[in-house]
């Protein structure tokens, strides 16, 4: 489904998405657009809406104004579950699991959702273990529980049931904070392996190496707003980003 | 790890064959009054079963089990009675329709946030039980329903202690191996979802509403199958049997087994059930020791029996690991 999209239409596009709270303006006017096959990063220093974006993505959050497009069809008033079902997969700032499960059964919720949209798992084992391999789980015991994974191993897992949705666009809210380098590793390889699946990559995150390393275009947040949009060396350079973000007084968490 | 396997395969089928032989000698073994206890016994645990399937995999509490256990024992005996449809046929009708009720009342209920479904719950107990003493065509009122004819089916008449016995445990072991493909299910695993993350599980393609409605009926299909037993075992039906107290009773079962597997279910029914019978002459004190005793548990133990064997069983007995390749 994903792979014979023509590379020049958007899979997922926002088109002057807000969201308000009270008063705290957490999007403003967001315009975007999401390319299979495509890493695109959104930074911004803390409380600048990035999750919420996600939130208004996935339907968590209803949007104040503005629309959403995934794949030509209008979501903007679709419930969450449905969403997913259309192709939107995410992961959770801090992992939401299945707590009371097995591993096992946590990463089988995204293969169920592959069925459910009749999109051909028939070589879930294999995807299933190629997976793993890339998030270096290859030696964990799928009957053991949830908590015997470290935390940098459970955001792995999420990233592993949220491809196995077979998705076509994959929200990642900072999968790499709290990890370590080989940990930070094994994220790249996932994403890597989403990309070829010509899946559309939204990644959240605020190591900045990283970010600048593996993204095709990026745009920053701050207050909810879009200060700038662009390649990284574009980003880089832009004056303002440099002001509100990068070089600025704004704190930078690591 | 092959033999590992192997060793946990026979142990498996020791215990099934031991336990398939106990039960096929207790109705020799005991009083045809104790026989009674276990046949109720057994179909208290089917609604306890549908407390687990409800609060167990998918997290959602419901004080009107009773209830729904009353509509399938009076839909049996309006329909054995006053159609004359055969006892088999009254079984699936009562089934069926406390399945339907309860997926209605569900999708109804469930739109309601958090524990609210819960209070929803304790008002649909003491709507039903006003039914059932107040609408006289079909619950016989105050007086009640008598002489249901016993279950049949061809040329057989469960008629005695024994034979009902062995209905109700034939029925019992259907039940609760179907439900062990429900766990292993993607609607099963969807339950579960819910009840560990509902964010996690919308995001995953899951419907809150109708998979919550979907548990809700199933644990009514559970309740209607053990009603439908209970009027073919007793012939006798009265609104006080069909209590907001017996709901709490289901409760207190599962939270004494365990909500993690049906076992618990097992266990609480069991346990309680017996010490129902063994302290007779405490039975004014009765609710004193279970409100005491799942007080303590819940502080030391809060997985239940089934819990706290298990946490024995990790640190004791089971096997440490070598190899941990995908087992
Ligand atoms: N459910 C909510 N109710 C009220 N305000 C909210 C809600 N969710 C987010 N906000 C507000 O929206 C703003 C953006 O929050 P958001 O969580 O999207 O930031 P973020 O960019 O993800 O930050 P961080 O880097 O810390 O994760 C904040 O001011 C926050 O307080
Ligand atoms: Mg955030």
């Amino acid at each position: 489904m994903t792979s014979t999209l023509n590379p020049k239409k958007p899979v997922l596009k926002m088109d002057n998405v807000c969201k308000n709270f009270g008063g705290v303006i957490a999007a403003d006017k967001i315009a975007l657009e999401l390319y299979g096959g495509e890493i695109f990063g959104l930074i911004g220093p803390n409380g600048a809406g990035k999750t919420t974006l996600l939130n208004l993505i996935t339907g968590i959050y209803q949007s104040d104004d503005g629309e959403m497009f995934l794949l030509d069809k209008n979501i903007t008033k679709v419930p969450t579950h449905r969403r997913a079902r259309l192709g939107i997969a995410r992961t959770f700032q801090h992992p939401r699991l299945l707590n009371r499960c097995d591993i096992k059964t946590n990463i089988l919720m995204g293969s169920d959702l592959a069925n459910k949209r009749k999109i051909k798992g028939g070589k879930l084992e294999e995807d299933m273990n190629m997976l793993l391999k890339c998030a270096g789980l290859q030696n964990v015991n799928l009957s053991d529980s949830i908590e015997k994974l470290s935390y940098g191993q459970q955001k792995m897992l999420e990233i592993v049931r949220a491809l196995l949705c077979e998705p076509a666009v994959l929200l990642l809210d900072e999968p790499a904070a709290g990890l370590n380098t080989k940990e930070m590793d094994y994220i790249v390889a996932l994403i890597k392996v989403a990309v070829q699946k010509d899946i559309a990559v939204l990644l959240i995150e605020h190591a900045m190496d990283l970010v600048m390393g593996i993204c095709d275009r990026l745009t920053v947040l701050n207050f909810g707003h879009q200060i700038a949009t662009g390649t990284p060396t574009e980003i880089q350079s832009n004056e303002e980003v440099i002001k509100a973000y990068l070089g600025g007084s704004c704190n930078v968490k690591s | 790890m092959k033999e590992r396997f192997k060793s946990i395969r026979l142990t498996n089928v020791v215990i099934v064959a031991a336990i398939f032989l106990l039960c096929m000698l207790i109705p020799s073994q005991t009083s045809s009054y104790m026989l009674r206890v276990l046949n109720i016994a057994m179909i208290t645990y089917l609604c306890v079963l549908s407390v687990y399937v409800l609060l167990g995999m998918c997290g959602q509490n419901s004080f009107a089990q009773a209830g729904l256990w009353g509509i399938g024992a009076y839909i049996t005996a309006n329909v054995v009675m006053k159609l004359g449809y055969s006892s088999i046929t009254a079984f699936i009708i009562s089934v069926i329709g406390t399945a339907l009720f309860t997926f209605v009342i569900g999708f109804a209920f469930f739109r309601l946030r958090m524990y609210y479904f819960t209070f929803a719950t304790v008002g649909l107990m003491t709507i039903l039980n006003g039914l059932f003493m107040n609408w006289k065509e079909a619950t016989g009122g105050a007086l009640g329903i008598s002489n249901i004819p016993e279950f049949r089916v061809g040329g057989f008449v469960a008629n005695t202690e024994t034979s009902k016995y062995f209905v109700i445990l034939a029925t019992v072991v259907l039940i609760s191996l179907s439900l062990k493909f429900l766990f292993h299910s993607p609607l099963g695993r969807s339950f579960m979802a819910i009840r560990d993350n509902e964010i996690a599980a919308n995001c995953l393609g899951i419907n809150s509403l109708l998979t919550k409605s979907i548990a809700f009926a199933i644990s009514g299909a559970l309740c209607g199958a053990a009603g439908a037993l209970y009027a073919f075992l007793s012939g006798y039906l009265s609104y006080q049997s069909f209590t907001y107290q017996q709901s709490t009773m289901y409760l207190i079962m599962i939270m004494l087994g365990g909500t993690i597997s049906p076992v618990g279910a097992v266990i609480g029914t069991l346990i309680i059930s017996l010490l129902q019978e063994w302290v007779r002459p405490l039975q004014n004190y009765m609710q004193l020791i279970y409100g005491a005793g799942i007080m303590i548990l819940m502080i030391v133990q809060p997985e239940g029996i089934l819990g706290g064997g298990k946490v024995i069983y990790d640190k004791y007995i089971k096997p440490k690991k070598t190899s941990t390749k995908n087992g």
